[in-house]
């Protein structure tokens, strides 16, 4: 055989060995459920054990767990295992007790935390736990604001909400646009005018994060507000026609609207004909709404 | 079978420089063939393709263009490998190894299975003479003759037709080098082909019958020593002591070159035709002494050194090559 | 003709292991696992109840550790120290396909590596056993599997998986790079890729990127040597949880193509090579 050709040969060789060994892994992690190995954290978990294992590493080793906080939220998130999410908060706890001045771990990790299913495991509880330890080791606002955050769009408890913006507006180098913010929360919790400005207000964050996470909470706003309209041009089709559409579509032959309406991301609106309800479509990227947010 | 090795047109061009890496001509469209039986030397200079022509018969590079077969079978057929040995460059084998380890391992690669493997091993160690105190030790302790010889044994392990040897004297003492000489001819006397490299011309002169001379990739001169030498000079040079002056000058003009060595000690050539025993007893009716009488020949030297002067005046060199692909 | 092969594959292997078993890197290598598995009891005794249980821990990343050190060090070695000395020449010119000069490089060095394994792995038995005579029936109940548990066989099946398939990585660089140390570089680079490779096959869940390089990323993530494939099981095991059957089988059987691959690499790069 030439060079040329046994080079080809190899070469092709290889290419389908490395596929036939990605086709092998690939079913082997499809076709098997392996159980997290949550023990593996146990005896790391108390902090002062992993200060000892881990020597003068625990910053680069707090990192590391950063990262697979961050791999660990993202696999779980598109899975369908049974124990999706139950590894998040043990390894954010971990993270934090490795370096406890770790504050994007905090801040963020909450985020992540008080996410709503499916996208997220939506424990606002334990996003405020985090955050109360976070507060603990660094008392700086942004933890109380970051904790007021989480009553007020999560579990919309305006109370607690404006009780921690008033806590955060009090502690030194807080913003101006704080203390507004607990009265308005006060006064009129839950609307979505008042989320709106809040929103607004942490699109100028220096957090990168804390902006993008704005960012796609005012595409929830909006989302609700063409919900909103879209649920009036269905009424005034029944009260025109004497029936509900049977779907979408027959709004626009009927020319109420110009073409099946989309939200924010461009995916369209889903229709239920019997509860005759707009919702976001379940393959919609905007996430979860939220439950009790008026329109005014 | 009437060659053991032919080169037809082998071109070889390596790419040299890292940054802009452009082709070097080391082989130059060669062609030759060497006969079965006796020693057949490829001389050259440093840097004149030898080893590389060596590699390319074994395969160990591949030609830019043309053929190279060993044993009528086209270069790296492992039938042919199986009939033939090689001794690299300089080698050096693994330091953790006995020689008897080393043998043994490189008899069972032809095939030797048993204890036909074990009597191989110790029939090539015989024959280079290494003792059996020797054979037990690592090779990390043995000096560079020992290595050599090391190196031809595994060479012959298989009781090879040929056996190629790339500078089997660079790097030996001058009693290194007469052992090795010693065992090239023991091989020629057990009827196998040698093929070596070497750029010692007197290694050359005293073993082979067949020599190539390369330079700067060409073949530039190729034959039996016979043939090489045949029609040379002639003549004879006289050397002598106590010679006076007044004799010296009378000499001149007569004889071809009278070089004075030391006081009253001259060496005198004298051309082809003239016969040197009148001038000696001139000499010595003048008083002189004689020290020696040498007929004078062509060496393969002067073949050599004629032939490179031959090439440099065709202008030919590396450079002609750049651009070459 | 095959069976001609075999022998001669047998025979370098055969050669590589003994070469190996007198180099001292493999000493020293070996003796440093020892003695870090030794020291394992003393790390044990910080850790109230959990004693067996980080030892064997220990004990399997030391075997692990100490494994990968060998294997990049004498793997890296196996054809570019041959070159160095020039004894490649004296090798090729033998009638030994080139094929079988790396198929029985492979083999010998997976062999080296074994035997070690075998060697490290009846060190932490030992140890294992010894602990587990000095402990009382009430501490035994505690833990979660037995102390010479026979199921640490498969953590170090896994193991020895993982190194065929680095042995097989270090090899088909050490194929066309001419210097040892650029060698090391390489195979601990994709070593470390290959621990990572589980990320990027889902690195368009973890990170909001465009889908085509979402593709992209996960492409190379699933043609990497996934070294991630391994750890998860040994895990399990050291927690005495159940491990099926079939998956520890997938896991060895993708080694097992993954190395085949690495070496039709390695064999195809070597079969083109020259040497000046």
């Amino acid at each position: 055989m030439s060079a040329g050709k046994t080079t080809l040969a190899t070469l092709t060789v290889t290419v389908v060995l490395v596929g036939a060994a990605a086709g092998v892994l690939r079913a082997r992690d499809r076709g098997y459920y392996l159980p997290e190995p949550t023990e593996r954290l146990l005896y790391l978990r108390s902090g002062s054990t992993a200060n000892r294992v881990f020597l003068s590493f625990d910053a680069l080793a707090a990192d590391i767990y950063w990262i697979r906080s961050i791999q660990n939220y993202g696999r779980d998130r598109t899975s369908d295992r049974p124990d999706r999410f139950q590894l998040l908060y043990p390894l954010l706890d971990l993270t934090t007790t490795l370096d406890p001045y770790f504050n994007i771990a905090y801040r963020f990790g909450a985020i992540l935390l008080a996410v709503e299913e499916p996208q997220g495991p939506g424990r606002p509880d334990l996003a405020i736990k985090l955050l109360l330890k976070g507060l603990e080791k660094n008392p700086r606002w942004q933890y109380p604001y970051d904790i007021g955050f989480v009553h007020y769009w999560y579990t919309n408890d305006y109370q607690e909400a404006a009780r921690w913006f008033e806590r955060a507006a009090a502690m030194p180098r807080a913003p101006e646009w704080i203390r507004p913010l607990a009265a308005i929360t006060m006064a009129s919790g839950g609307d979505r005018q008042s989320a709106r400005r809040m929103l607004n207000e942490l699109l100028s964050s220096t957090e990168q994060y804390i902006r993008q996470t704005a960012r796609r909470d005012l595409l929830k706003l909006d989302a609700l507000d063409t919900i909103d309209r879209l649920n009036a041009v269905v009424e005034a089709f029944n009260q025109k026609n004497g029936r509900y559409p049977t779907d979408l579509d027959e709004l626009v032959r009927a020319r109420v609207v110009t073409s099946v309406p989309v939200d924010p991301t461009g995916e369209p609106f889903a229709y239920d004909p019997i509860s005759h309800a707009i919702s976001l479509s379940p393959t919609s990227k905007v996430g979860a709404l939220p439950k009790k947010m008026n329109a005014r | 079978m009437s060659a053991v090795a032919r080169v037809d047109r082998l071109t070889k061009d390596f790419r040299v420089g890292f940054w802009r890496p452009r082709p070097h001509r080391a082989l130059d469209a060669l062609s030759f063939e060497i006969p079965a039986g006796g020693v057949f030397g490829l001389l050259g200079p440093n840097g004149a393709g030898k080893s590389t022509t060596l590699k390319l018969l074994l395969d160990l590079l591949r030609p830019t263009s043309g053929r190279a077969e060993l044993l009528g079978k086209p270069s790296g057929d492992v039938q042919a490998r199986q009939r033939l040995g090689f001794l690299p460059e300089n080698p050096t084998f693994y330091d953790q190894l006995t020689a008897e380890e080393l043998l043994t391992y490189f008899a069972g690669l032809f095939g030797y299975r048993g204890e036909d493997r074990g009597r191989r091993a110790a029939a090539a160690l015989d024959q280079v003479g290494l003792d059996d105190a020797d054979r037990r030790r690592p090779l990390r302790q043995y000096s560079k003759g020992m290595v050599q010889r090391v190196g031809i044994a595994q060479a012959i392990v298989n009781d090879p037709e040929l056996v190629i040897l790339d500078e089997p004297m660079s790097g030996l003492d001058p009693l290194g080098r007469r052992e090795v000489r010693e065992l090239i001819i023991r091989l020629r006397d057990q009827g196998r082909t040698v093929l070596f490299s070497s750029h010692i011309l007197s290694d050359a002169e005293t073993l082979c019958s067949g020599v190539g001379i390369l330079a700067k990739g060409q073949l530039v001169a190729q034959g039996t020593l016979a043939e090489l030498t045949r029609g040379g000079a002639g003549g004879a040079e006289v050397v002598v002591a106590d010679l006076a002056q007044s004799v010296v000058d009378r000499l001149t003009g007569r004889v071809a070159k009278v070089t004075r060595i030391a006081d009253g000690r001259y060496s005198i050539e004298i051309a082809g035709a003239a016969r040197p025993e009148p001038l000696i007893a001139e000499l010595a009716g003048a008083g002189a002494t004689l020290v020696s009488v040498a007929p004078l020949r062509t060496t393969l030297e002067d073949i050599f050194m004629s032939a490179l002067s031959k090439a440099k005046e065709r202008g030919e060199g590396p450079e002609r090559s750049r651009g070459a692909s | 003709m095959i069976g001609r092969s075999a022998g001669r594959i047998g025979l370098v292997a055969w050669h590589v292991f003994k070469e190996s078993v007198r180099d001292r890197v493999l000493y020293g290598i070996a003796g440093f696992a020892v003695l870090l598995v030794a020291a394992s009891i003393l790390v044990g005794q910080l850790t109230a109840g959990e004693d067996i249980k980080i030892i064997k821990d220990l004990g399997l990343a030391t075997i692990e550790l100490a494994g990968v050190l060998m294997t990049v060090f004498i793997g890296v070695g196996l054809v570019s120290r041959e070159i160095e000395r020039r004894s490649i020449f004296a090798l090729l010119a033998k009638p030994l396909p080139r094929w079988e000069f790396i198929v029985g490089k492979y083999g010998g060095l997976v062999l080296t590596i074994f035997v070690n394994l075998a060697a490290m792995t009846a060190a932490l038995y030992l140890m294992l056993a010894y602990m587990s005579w000095g402990a009382m029936e009430v501490e035994r109940r505690a833990w979660a599997a037995p102390a010479t548990d026979p199921r640490l066989l498969i953590a170090v099946a896994l193991i020895a998986a993982e190194l065929a398939l680095l042995t097989a990585v270090a090899l088909f660089f050490s194929t066309f790079s001419s210097s040892a140390l650029l060698s090391v570089a390489l195979t601990v680079g994709l070593f470390i890729a290959g621990l990572l490779s589980h990320d990027l096959q889902h690195f368009g869940d973890i990170v909001e990127v465009p889908r085509s390089v979402a593709t992209f990323v996960a492409a190379i993530g699933w043609s990497l040597p996934a070294f991630s494939a391994f750890s998860d099981v040994k895990n399990l095991i050291v927690q005495g949880q159940p491990v099926a059957g079939g998956y520890v089988a997938m896991t060895l059987l993708y080694a097992a193509i993954y190395s085949m691959a690495a070496i039709a690499a390695a064999v195809g790069i070597f079969s083109r090579r020259e040497f000046k």
